[in-house]
């Protein structure tokens, strides 16, 4: 191990550390407003990729057919819940809401399929396609147990995840793909460093997209109103916020973060059908890291969890992740014993 | 009482499906018996999940991993060695018992959410390791691992396992059901309630938790000897974190409130695997891509429906079918649990000397000194903020003083955990209610009584523990007779009126035998007429020779009943004596009126 | 007169009822990965058997039924599909599967069920263990002596190795090891990553550190480009062998330019437009081409899916040597058929010539391999 080797293993957990620092900032946020653990956050992060893909090997990407689909399931759950309270005169804007809203990125993916689109243009259109999907797989399969206990959210999201990823398989088959780099050319860092424009971008990203959650969360009033709904629905409501909607907000925004860090990942990484499973997983500790409620931990969990890999690897590539969830042992035990233990009763178990 | 004779329901459902699972190898094909075969191994690492996740409140992603360490310990020993597969079974259970000893002392001790992603930490890692081990035949496995014998009779056929395995099932479960009904039950069932109840009977939590999760992966080790010795076979990919979250599917989809969610669990995740995959090639050509999603939807529209797993559609649909047996007539009389020596009326029992509590830069509690003797009731009064509450948390150990000494019943608790102190005879009550809503009054009031017995956990799930149970219930039931609730033995907690709930805890403290009785703002929250039920029990306990010592806020309440009254005011004692003489002092009215009359 | 017709109707019943009893179908049992991470050599084993079904559908006047069942890549399921299909399904014979554990799983469940099994993937047992196996992959002994082979001609004295944490990555590891020293070659090191894994960086680095002449790769499919590209943005220059799991058009999608010049070696199948007009294989092969083209419409580009059709050709022969000796579904047939199954001489496939003697899993020889070299994402032969 010498000193440039640790450059650039540090490098390369750095750039995979902002990665995860990007899904784990968005596993944060949608659990601290509804309480579930959102693991098919990962899935979405590789349809966007899968979707970039596509658009590079000239097919139309059949994502659109699944936000149809779901928009469709969408807008028919809505219909039937608004008939059974009688609500009817809110049907055609939740018509429009769930069904018309969705259908604009689809139709800009169709449109964007056909050859001589700027890659530009498809690498915007790959991220707004995915933007649907967590807020509607979100009014489909959560808000109907909302109320539930945080294990049986957290158990239905991952059979959501198995759903999704078995999607993936039917979708875009078993093969991965890799596309073309958003940013080339390289920067040098001193002798013969040379570190690829794309992670620069990368990091980058995960610089300027944390700064902006702080801002958002610190100093606009929707920052806020998300951060009460997340603290106490009941007392968010009392002052006129909704829950249902900051709730749909939060999924949006993960869905948003999602597809960015999606078209970020694929030119270093081959994403597979089933590329969300480690994506989110390593997020999750990450973010369990950060207690789930604390961003700025979070980010740091997420970078130790990139450069502890980084350098694990190097030290023995088939024994890497028993190392990492190894050491990430101690490091849970000494952050439950740093946080402040107030007593909470446990939720009881549904019956 | 007599209550009419309950149609015995549980009891003819039972033994309908035992009678089912007997006969069934006869009548079924062999694949059907194997498909049993691997209901009934997974319903065993379900069973554990249903006590671990809950009941105890602790989600585990890991049991896999204990599966895994069975298997591989059994197929080692039996196929390097030349060993007996029942040498085996005894081997897996202590290795994998063993590691679930560590790993528990390491990790139970995490709260929230960091517990659940350390069992995805250590069951990821240990499933990791089996591929890499060359002893174990690392990716490969090891194979031809012999099939069980009894005597000269060979289990190797599905149909001659079966029985060994169902068996099995069946002991599991009526040991689970002994267990929850027994002391250590009462322990476990309560884990959810918070680890401040559990020392307020003495009991301490993580030690209960820690018991739980060693049963919990016991039980997984018996599926996988089982599973070594059906399939002949071991590979590390059947015991990474996806096959441990599909135990835990089989738990939730069972329902997670009921033990026999885990069976129900197990045969639906199973059987509907299988029907799909009969089904759906008939549908499509894509079949084998869409098993994994047709599964989830199903999956997830069956927890729509029913978020506590089939057990809990069935409980809202039939709950006689799963309600608890009440027994027809009173059990006849056993000799009652020993009781403490109360000490002598006056002599002092509770001695506070110089409490000090600080917070950072904040006194809270400053040099507060007082006595508490037997046979009286004293009360703690002083304005808000005033620092009862803190004194109260001080005196009963469940926060450490800054400076300052509490000697009980002659002893130096100061620094003493909360449970030695309940153990001594200090019992307490809470602010804010901390009862079972799910269990009966019965129940609640005999977690009382649980520093009073010993049965652990083996001996209560092999149900030796009878005798001690019936003292138990008779104590309870004569707590429950002294606060006038003696009719409602079997109700639910969590369908009382608050001010009974208060009174239900009362009772469970009694239960503890206890030389003190400490309260914490019993009035709080009561109606009028409630509050004078509770003056009017206090006052009966403290006739019996009862020691209470009173913290509240309700100053009408608190004249009428103390003897004696100790008022505080900015964290300092400032007076100290009879009710009236402390009404008439002037800087007592100075305190809760800003100024003199 | 009514009675007359329901004389008739009743021989007429009863002939057809006689004749499917006595004309039984034969039951082929496929289990292969179609989800999971072995997916990607499942599914083509799937289109590939599917292929030999439209190929040649019966034998001996009997039609052939095939199910295929989906194992998700899991041991388990593997094994509980075999035992589905021998008990209730009662197949002839059994097929699979991507993973070498299912593999033995299921053919752990043959033994017992005393039915043969037709493997698709290099077996990882003792042929002493189970005389109910054979498998129509070829040995990696076989291949990766082709390229130990190749390597020594092209003057490489040190070689790093980095293949998958898993058996396939073991199996090459292995068989270069025993390899290697002949040949005068010292093999460096020994990296692994995992399939799923999303960065090598740490192991090429290892690997570029000991500047070896050439590396070996133990990977399938898409994941196994992962070390040739890492090895690139290195500036490795030496050059990057790999083997005949990596024979794959996603993996020269994925590898790029970075593949580029790459040896390995493949069954004949895969070049067989390049091969001489009197290699064995060739005629069948490009058989194999048109009917996978006609069943899947789409042109078959990897080697997997002809395992696939080979194990099929395989069952052909030894059923038809079979049948006369039994009737198809009974537990005679199914010993006639193993015992034809290792008696097979010469049965020409699409990867090699099939000769099975009992005591052997493999069948092939070295007309079962060529050395094919990846130039402008084209497989080409270089002999």
């Amino acid at each position: 191990m010498t000193w440039d080797v640790a450059l650039i293993l540090g490098i390369d957990g750095l750039a995979n550390g902002a990665v995860y620092l990007l899904a784990g900032l968005g596993l944060v946020l949608i659990f601290s407003v509804t309480r579930v653990v959102f693991v098919p956050f990962g899935d979405i992060a590789a349809f966007a990729a899968l979707t970039l893909a596509a658009f590079e090997t000239g097919r139309v990407p059949p994502t659109i057919a699944m936000v149809g689909a779901l928009a469709v399931v969408a807008v028919a759950v809505e219909v039937t819940s608004l008939s059974r309270r009688g609500e009817f005169a809110r049907i055609p804007k939740a018509v429009l809401q769930w069904g018309a809203l969705p259908a604009v990125p689809c139709l800009l993916a169709w449109l964007a399929a056909r050859p001589g689109v700027p890659a530009a243009v498809q690498v915007a259109v790959s991220v707004l396609l995915v933007v649907p999907l967590a807020p509607l797989l979100a009014r489909i399969v959560f808000q109907p147990i909302a109320d539930a206990s945080v294990l049986v959210l957290l158990i239905v999201s991952l059979a959501l995840h198995f759903l999704l990823s078995g999607l993936g398989l039917l979708f875009f088959g078993p093969e991965g793909s890799r596309t073309q780099p958003l940013a080339t050319g390289t920067l040098m860092l001193g002798e013969g460093f040379p570190v690829s424009g794309q992670i620069i971008l990368m990091v980058a990203s995960a610089i300027v997209l944390s700064g902006l959650f702080f801002l958002v969360f610190e100093r606009t009033v929707v920052g806020k109103a998300l951060r009460a709904t997340a603290v106490n629905r009941v007392g968010a409501r009392l002052v006129g916020i909704r829950p249902a909607r900051t709730a749909l907000l939060a999924y949006g925004c993960a869905s948003l973060l999602a597809g960015l860090i999606g078209v970020l990942i694929a030119p270093v990484t081959t994403m597979y059908y089933d590329s969300g499973f480690i994506i989110g997983l390593k997020a999750f500790v990450a973010a369990i890291i950060g207690g789930l409620v604390s961003y700025p931990m979070t980010a740091l969990g997420a970078l130790a969890v990139g450069v502890v890999e980084s350098f694990a690897s190097f030290w023995s590539g088939a024994l890497k992740d028993v190392i990492v969830f190894s050491l990430l042992i101690p490091v849970l035990m000494l952050r439950s014993f740093m946080s402040a233990h107030a007593e909470e009763d446990e939720e009881e178990v549904d019956q | 009482m007599s209550a009419a004779r309950r149609p015995r329901t549980p009891q003819l459902a039972i033994g309908g499906l035992a009678l089912a699972i007997a006969l069934a190898p006869l009548l079924l094909g062999s694949f059907s018996v194997s498909l049993l075969n691997d209901i009934g191994i997974g319903s065993l690492v379900a069973l554990g999940l249903v006590l671990l996740t809950g009941v105890g409140g602790a989600t585990s992603f890991g049991q896999a991993a204990f599966v895994g360490i069975a298997a591989y310990a059994t197929a080692w020993l039996t196929t390097t060695q030349g060993v007996s597969p029942w040498l085996g079974l005894l081997f897996a259970l202590l290795l994998t018992g063993v590691s679930a000893l560590l790993i528990g002392m390491l990790t139970l001790r995490l709260g929230g959410h960091f517990l659940p992603l350390s069992t995805i930490a250590w069951g990821l890692s240990i499933a990791m390791l089996f591929g890499n081990v060359d002893a174990l035949g690392r990716h490969n496995g090891l194979s031809n691992v012999p099939a069980l014998t009894l005597g000269s009779w060979s289990l190797a056929d599905p149909r001659a396992i079966y029985y060994l395995i169902w068996v099995i099932v069946g002991l599991a479960f009526l040991f689970s059901h002994n267990l929850l009904r027994s002391r250590p039950g009462r322990a476990i069932r309560s884990l959810r309630g918070g680890a401040t109840l559990l020392a307020s009977v003495g009991a301490d939590a993580y030690r209960v938790r820690l018991s739980l999760f060693v049963t919990a992966a016991l039980f997984a080790a018996f599926a996988g000897w089982l599973y070594a010795h059906m399939n002949r076979f071991v590979s590390p990919s059947p015991f990474d974190v996806r096959a441990s979250i599909e135990y835990l599917l089989m738990a939730v989809a069972g329902g997670l409130g009921q033990l026999v969610g885990a069976l129900v669990g197990a045969a639906v995740v199973l059987m509907l695997k299988n029907g799909l995959q009969d089904v759906l090639p008939m549908l499509t050509k894509n079949a084998g891509q869409l098993e994994a999603v047709a599964f989830a939807a199903l999956f997830i529209l069956l927890l729509h429906f029913a978020r506590g797993g089939l057990m809990g559609f069935v409980r809202r649909w039939a709950p006689g079918l799963l309600a608890p047996a009440v027994p027809d007539a009173a059990p006849s009389a056993v000799p009652p649990l020993p009781r403490r020596q109360l000490p002598t009326p006056g002599t002092p029992i509770l001695s506070v000397q110089g409490a000090v509590k600080r917070f950072g830069g904040l006194v809270a509690v400053n040099e507060v000194s007082f006595d508490v003797n037997a046979g009286e009731i004293v009360g703690l009064i002083g304005p808000n903020g005033a620092g009862k509450s803190t004194m109260f948390n001080l005196l009963t150990c469940t926060a450490a003083m800054t400076a300052g000494r509490v000697r009980f019943l002659g002893r130096d608790i100061t620094g003493l955990p909360q449970r030695e102190v309940a153990r001594l005879g200090l019992a307490r009550t809470f602010q804010h209610v901390k009862l079972r809503p799910q269990m009966s009054l019965l129940d609640n009031v005999a977690l009382g009584a649980h520093a009073r017995t010993r049965a652990g956990l083996l001996k209560a799930g092999l149900g030796l523990d009878a005798a001690e149970e019936r003292q138990i219930f008779q104590e309870a039931q004569r707590q429950l007779a002294r606060i006038g609730l003696a009719d409602r033995a079997f109700e639910l907690a969590g369908s009382l009126p608050l001010g009974t709930q208060r009174i239900l805890e009362i009772a469970r403290a009694l239960a503890a035998d206890p030389v003190l009785l400490v309260l914490d703002e019993p009035a709080a929250g009561l109606r009028r007429k409630e509050k004078q039920a509770l003056g009017e029990l206090l006052r009966k306990l403290r006739d019996e020779g009862v020691t209470i010592l009173i913290v509240e806020h309700d100053m009408d309440f608190v004249m009428k009943l103390v003897d004696r009254l100790v008022v505080m005011n900015f964290g300092a004692k400032l007076v100290e004596g009879a009710p009236a003489a402390v009404r008439a002092d002037a800087r007592v009215q100075a305190a809760y009126l800003g100024g003199t009359a | 007169m009514k009675t007359l017709i329901r004389c008739a109707v009743a021989v007429a019943v009863s002939a057809v009822f006689v004749a499917s009893t006595l004309a039984a179908d034969l039951k082929v049992g496929l289990s292969v990965s179609l989800s999971g991470p072995n997916s990607s050599i499942g599914i083509p084993y799937s289109k590939g058997m599917q292929a030999a079904l439209a190929y040649k559908g019966e034998v001996g006047g009997r039609k052939i039924q095939l199910i295929v069942l989906d194992d998700g890549s899991d041991p388990t399921a593997a094994g509980r599909n075999a035992r589905k299909l021998v008990e209730e399904e009662k197949v002839d014979v059994l097929m699979g599967t991507s993973g070498a554990p299912s593999a033995v799983a299921i053919a752990q469940v043959g033994r017992e069920a005393k039915t043969p099994m037709i493997g698709l993937t290099p077996l990882s047992f003792s042929a002493a263990d189970n005389p109910w196996v054979v498998t129509v992959a070829q040995p990696t002994q076989l291949m990766v002596d082709a390229v130990i082979e190749r390597m020594k001609r092209n003057g490489v004295k040190t070689v790093g190795y980095i293949g998958f944490s898993d058996v396939w990555g073991d199996l090459v590891y292995d068989a270069m090891m025993k390899a290697a020293p002949a040949a005068g070659i010292k093999v460096v090191s020994n990296e692994r990553y995992a399939r799923a894994d999303a960065s090598v960086t740490g192991q090429v680095l290892k690997i570029v550190a000991l500047r070896p002449d050439a590396v070996m790769t133990g990977g399938a499919g898409t994941p196994g480009a992962l070390p040739f590209l890492a090895l690139a943005e290195r500036g490795y220059k030496g050059g990057v062998y790999g083997q005949h799991g990596l024979i794959n058009p996603d993996f020269v999608r994925v590898a790029g330019a970075s593949a580029q010049g790459s040896l390995m070696p493949t069954g004949p199948v895969i070049v067989a437009e390049q091969l001489p007009a009197d290699y064995p294989t060739k005629k069948i092969a490009l058989d194999f081409r048109s009917a996978y083209q006609k069943v899947n419409n789409a042109p078959t580009s990897d080697a997997f899916s002809a395992y696939a059709f080979d194990g099929w050709l395989v069952f052909l022969d030894a059923a038809a040597r079979a049948l006369p000796k039994a009737e198809a579904g009974t537990p005679e047939f199914r010993v006639a058929l193993r015992d034809a199954i290792f008696t097979s001489k010469d049965v020409v496939g699409t990867h090699g010539v099939y000769t099975f003697k009992p005591g052997n899993l493999y069948g092939v020889d070295e007309r079962a391999r060529v050395i094919v070299k990846l130039d402008n994402g084209q497989w080409k032969l270089a002999p």
